[in-house]
């Protein structure tokens, strides 16, 4: 009995396999076909002055540039750039951690000061000294404890952004615990989003530790709403888009960018910064991955994004500040450009991983 | 085929032994059909998952004895586990009370865009959960049109977002597409005369939908639930968005601690809990489902135009209208409204596709039609391996018995049960080194997509064979046909509908996915939903809009896939 459905075994073992081999056709072509110029041969210990050696960047998802910028990078160094977006700092982070030593790319950017020391500890970075280091001001090389293995790129804010079409905005973070903003703040969970993490960072260095799970006891109380995300703060739950709440953290360059992208000319923000004491500033950075063949090149990367006309692009690519000072930046970064003190705090990689823990418990549990 | 088998519960007790277990007697035969699967399954799920659970509860080599009894001693994590199953069982059951009515209809009554409903209904599969919660906060949240209407009623107002309703209604706004696909198919092919002849024996209208065409559909019924138990079990991008504190389900939580990293070996101890929970779970439900199926007595679709049916049917499909129009077109429209209408200031736009579709001139650029292309042929590639992979493990499981069937069942499901962040790190951390150094390849997307597509034939196909008459066969045997044929005329046009249903799933599930290929992907092929990700990453109207006009295609692209999946028919059988 068996014997008679034998041939559907065989049957769809033969459709499989055909169809398995024109799709295998089909991926091939499309790899190759379009845009992209053929593959490029893999990197070897010397390179061929022939081909262009391949650079693997990993970088975060915001990251962007323009793709002349790129191109011209390619061609001066012969090179070609292909990108992996990693997710968030964490992520990238975590990602060069799993591959230690088989490094998935060359470079990475996207590290922050509040996940690189996991890293370092892990060893998944190489020391590399940018020509341009020297004009990156001292106080940013200083979140890395000015270790060679960083090399400081962008910096930003995150602080609260408020919707003017409710009234006053707060001034203190105190006040975000009374009753009249009840209901009316949204934050990203630090465990799962950068921004989250750095605005409880902000909340840390300004209430102290042992201070600081009071403040979110509170907020918790008064019906604060906690997202996975930016973008989901941002976009369900903020009322400039239809939302409830017209408070949510975000970036200091959030009102600039919604200038910058809104579809009618305006004349000033639709929203506005809510400053209510020092921030955290996180700062980002690249590094050179540990066990990369095409260490010069880079390194190259590196200087490459520290070059003027890179730094220039940044607030209009990625909405941060670049660490390279004096240059001449958009009119529209001007509605950015808001006075910051920054907040200074102290610690260690075992103090955010239990900084996410207290946090979690006080509110997800 | 006229005897009306199981008119009574009683004519299945004494035997304890389905007729439709009368197929070939289990064991050794069952594995030819096995083995590909295993040999399919082994290097590509259980190899990663092995490696990075491994690396989780044996960071040093050994495993961490009072890690694990750390975790498993807290219990919070009890409670979430309570709390994630009877949230998915409330979500089956909600999902089971719509789709039932609707399956009915759609199988039952040939109103006009019966196609179109049906594609439109399996729509949100593909939808980025985050696009989803936007549609429900226009639609339910504080200054939605629910409220809108509530308070016109002088009611109100409601809060939806961040309970467990907002919870619910995603799981059946995702899902109920499953139960009216799986069940509305067999319906439709089940012999009326079996009913009649109950009628005709003096049964009611209730009795004979209880002792009748229930139990006929049992299996249908049965296999759909599964599915919906299981992902409104491992549910994540749904209950992140939508949710609250107290309302993480296992999976959030495994997720929320496995990207801090250091947290890994708790995140490897819930994983296995959860991997287990489904597999004893789906384990007895395969051995239940198991004793209750029966051969069905199958026939030529037996839907009616409209002009034909009775007005208690067309109050039922009135009923059903209503509530999948609230339910998943009413969310779908707000989508597309909103990319209509978001950024141009109450007026009707196209810019927002027109944007879309503008390069940017950044590298961040991702070209809508390459996209669709990319997200096409992923879900191509992703539904011929699923097709293959589930006939394959249904037929095996089909053809054995005994409990060790059951496990296999349970286990074959597991690839829904296993974290997407888990899998994805294991897939970083396996497929890394010399010839297997598959970063960075697209393969890796397809295989991905296809062992999370896969369950879904498997599930669909299972349901018919287990029905399948032994006779039907038999009969085709005795009349002299030779096995191809049998196999050609007889087996394959019975299940041919559930194929192509599982085939739909897998191609939609594919098209949808995000979790596994936002860690695999490369910017070289994007998917659509990647895409949309990326824009709603950046704050300004222009950036949710694009983000809206790309979901919109994504929608229409969907649909129209669908319906021409549907329009694909065996030889002259058609809707059979």
């Amino acid at each position: 009995m068996p014997a008679r459905r034998l041939p559907l075994v065989r049957g769809l073992v033969l459709v499989a396999a055909a169809l398995l081999a024109a799709l295998a056709v089909a991926c091939t072509d499309d790899a190759e076909a379009p845009e992209q110029p053929p593959e490029p041969p893999p990197p070897t210990a010397t390179p061929e002055p022939a081909g262009p050696t391949t650079l693997t960047v990993i970088t975060h998802d915001s990251f962007d540039v323009s793709e002349g910028l790129i191109e011209q990078f390619e061609r001066e160094h012969n090179a070609k750039v292909e990108l992996i977006a990693g997710g968030d700092a964490n992520e990238v982070v975590n990602r060069a951690i799993l591959n230690a030593g088989n490094p998935e790319g060359d470079v990475l950017f996207g590290v922050d000061n509040l996940s690189y020391s996991r890293a370092v500890a892990v060893g998944v970075f190489e020391e590399y000294e940018s020509s341009r280091r020297g004009d990156i001001p001292a106080d940013i090389r200083a979140q890395f404890g000015d270790s060679l293995l960083l090399t400081p790129i962008d910096y930003g804010f995150v602080n609260l952004n408020f919707d003017p079409a409710a009234g006053d905005p707060p001034s203190t973070l105190e006040e975000l615990t009374e009753p009249q903003w009840r209901g009316k703040l949204v934050v990203e969970d630090p465990a799962t989003s950068s921004p989250g993490l750095q605005f409880l960072a902000t909340t840390i260095a300004y209430f102290g530790e042992g201070r600081w799970q009071e403040f979110w006891r509170d907020l918790r109380a008064n019906e604060v709403r906690v997202e996975q995300g930016w973008s989901d703060a941002y976009y369900t739950h903020f009322s400039l888009y239809g939302g409830d709440r017209p408070l949510v953290v975000s970036y200091t360059s959030s009102p600039a960018a919604e200038f910058f992208f809104s579809e009618d000319p305006l004349t000033e923000p639709p929203t506005r910064n809510v400053i209510p004491g020092p921030l955290f500033r996180q700062v980002e950075a690249a590094a050179v991955l540990d066990g990369t063949e095409n260490a010069d090149l880079a390194g190259k990367f590196i200087d490459f994004m520290l070059s003027d006309a890179f730094q220039q692009q940044i607030p209009e690519t990625m909405f941060v500040y670049p660490v390279i000072g004096g240059l001449e930046l958009p009119e529209w970064w001007d509605w950015a450009e808001v006075e910051v003190e920054t907040a200074s705090l102290e610690f260690t990689a075992d103090d955010v991983d239990r900084w996410i823990r207290e946090w979690t418990e006080i509110m997800r549990r | 085929m006229i005897e009306p088998r199981g008119v009574s519960p009683r004519s299945r007790a004494p035997a304890g032994r389905a007729p439709g277990a009368a197929a070939p007697a289990g064991g050794p035969r069952a594995w030819p059909w096995a083995l590909p699967v295993l040999v399919l399954l082994a290097p590509l799920l259980l190899w990663p998952l092995a490696t990075i659970l491994w690396r989780g509860l044996a960071p040093e080599g050994v495993p961490d004895a009072a890690a694990i009894a750390d975790v498993l001693g807290d219990g919070y994590y009890w409670e979430r586990l309570v709390f994630t199953t009877a949230q998915a069982v409330a979500s089956t059951a909600v999902a089971l009370l719509v789709g039932l009515p609707a399956a009915y209809v759609f199988a039952h009554i040939r109103f006009p865009g019966r196609a179109v409903a049906r594609a439109l209904v399996t729509v949100p599969f593909v939808l980025p959960t985050l696009v989803v919660a936007l549609a429900f906060q226009q639609l339910a949240g504080p200054d939605g049109l629910l409220n809108d209407a509530l308070a016109w009623l002088g009611l109100g107002p409601v809060e939806v977002v961040g309970t467990l309703w907002a919870i619910l209604a995603a799981h059946v706004f995702y899902n109920v597409s499953i139960v009216i696909r799986l069940v509305a198919g067999v319906w439709a092919n089940l012999d009326p005369r079996t009913e009649e002849a109950a009628r005709l024996l003096g049964a009611g209208r209730w009795a004979t939908l209880r002792e009748v065409t229930l139990p006929a559909l049992a299996p249908a019924i049965a296999s759909a639930a599964a599915l919906v138990f299981v992902f409104s079990f491992t549910s994540f991008g749904v209950v992140l968005v939508l949710g609250g504190p107290g309302l993480d389900t296992l999976e959030v939580v495994i997720y929320r601690l496995a990207i801090r990293l250091v947290e890994l070996p708790a995140a490897a101890v819930l994983s296995t809990v959860q991997i287990a929970a489904t597999v004893a779970v789906l384990g007895v439900y395969s051995l239940l489902q198991r004793r209750t199926a029966r051969p069905l007595a199958q026939r030529s679709e037996r839907a009616r135009p409209l002009r034909d049916t009775s007005w208690t049917e067309r109050g039922l499909a009135l009923g059903v209208a209503v509530v999948l129009v609230l339910l998943i077109v009413a969310p779908l429209a707000a989508l597309m409204h909103g990319a209509f209408t978001v950024g141009a200031a109450g007026a009707v736009t196209a810019a927002n596709f027109a944007r879309a579709f503008e390069d940017s001139g950044r590298l961040s650029f991702v070209e809508p039609v390459n996209a669709m292309r990319w997200s096409v042929t992923f879900a191509g590639g992703a539904a011929l391996i699923a097709v293959v992979l589930g006939t394959l493990a249904a037929t095996a499981i089909a053809r054995s018995r005994g409990r060790f069937a059951a496990l296999a069942d349970g286990l074959l499901m597991a690839p829904l049960a296993v974290p997407a962040v888990v899998l994805g790190f294991g897939f970083l951390i396996t497929f890394n080194r010399g010839a297997v150094d598959l970063r960075g390849s697209p393969w890796l997307i397809v295989i991905a997509h296809a062992l999370i597509a896969y369950p879904f034939v498997l599930r669909a196909v299972l349901a018919v064979l287990r029905t399948l008459d032994p006779r039907l066969p038999e009969a085709a045997r005795v009349l002299g046909a030779s096995p191809l044929a049998v196999w050609r005329y007889v087996e394959l046009p019975l299940a041919w509908r559930a194929l192509l249903v599982g085939a739909g799933f897998a191609f939609v599930v594919s098209l949808g996915e995000f979790g596994a290929t936002a860690v695999l992907q490369r910017r070289e092929f994007a998917t659509l939903p990647v895409a949309i990700y990326t824009s709603l990453g950046r704050p300004g109207l222009a950036n949710l809009g694009q983000a809206l006009a790309m979901a919109t295609i994504l929608m229409s692209v969907t649909a129209a896939a669908l319906l021409l999946i549907e329009r694909v028919r065996y030889r002259d059988i058609g809707e059979f």
